[in-house]
């Protein structure tokens, strides 16, 4: 079990064995890092102030499996606040994919974060996502990708052709 | 901020990278602002 001392740095790697552990225990069958955090693995770092794990359900019913979550991170010391869940104080909200999130999900870029391997959003779909959304802030987010991320332009051609999406003007 | 210096700063490590994003965090409740939660959303959530 996880210590859930209020910690100075984001606890991010605590997030990602978590998410790891409800694959383990068959409460999810697979998630990604999406949002923020994951737009910041490829642009130059903001303040936010959670976590977005997307994950794809075990079971299809209506609620995702996340009483499920809940009650197991609950079991680890992570403490309940509105929608998201704590952990050292930090939010993390957990996200059931479906559509547009889902192939996000399924495609996403395997990484190792200080020794825990996890999956990000391809900075393709994060764009993609964002022009789904379209506020102001999606695409200021669209704009710093476009400008500092690697992006695979022919990739991000098909996501959005796929999903019937169009990058707002900027 | 130069984009030289941002497109820097995009490539550092990401665990670099977060640890800024922690510092950011604090600086923002150690010196709030009303515009806080406004402002992050030009780039944040």
């Amino acid at each position: 079990m996880a210590s859930n001392e209020p910690s100075d740095n984001l606890p991010l790697a605590d997030v990602l064995r978590a998410a790891n552990g409800l694959v383990a225990a068959g409460l999810i069958a697979d998630w990604a890092l999406g949002g923020a955090l994951a737009a910041i693995y490829y642009v130059e770092p903001f303040t936010t102030y959670d976590a977005d794990i997307f994950f794809i359900p075990s079971e299809t019913g209506l609620t995702a499996g996340i009483p499920a979550i809940y009650a197991h991170l609950q079991a680890q010391g992570w403490q309940v606040e509105r929608e998201h869940l704590l952990v050292r104080g930090f939010p993390v909200q957990f996200l059931a994919a479906s559509g547009l999130t889902e192939e996000a999900v399924r495609e996403a870029e395997h990484i190792d974060f200080e020794g825990v391997p996890a999956k990000v959003f391809r900075a393709e779909h994060i764009v993609a996502i964002a022009a789904s959304v379209g506020r102001a802030k999606d695409k200021a987010r669209i704009e710093q990708l476009l400008s500092q991320a690697d992006l695979d332009k022919s990739y991000l051609a098909e996501v959005l052709q796929r999903h019937k999406l169009r990058l707002p003007t900027l | 901020m130069k984009p030289e210096m941002r497109q820097k700063l995009a490539r550092e490590p990401f665990a670099e990278k977060i640890r800024k994003v922690a510092q950011l965090i604090q600086l923002a409740k150690t010196f709030p602002r009303r515009t806080n939660r406004h402002s992050m959303n030009r780039t944040g959530r």
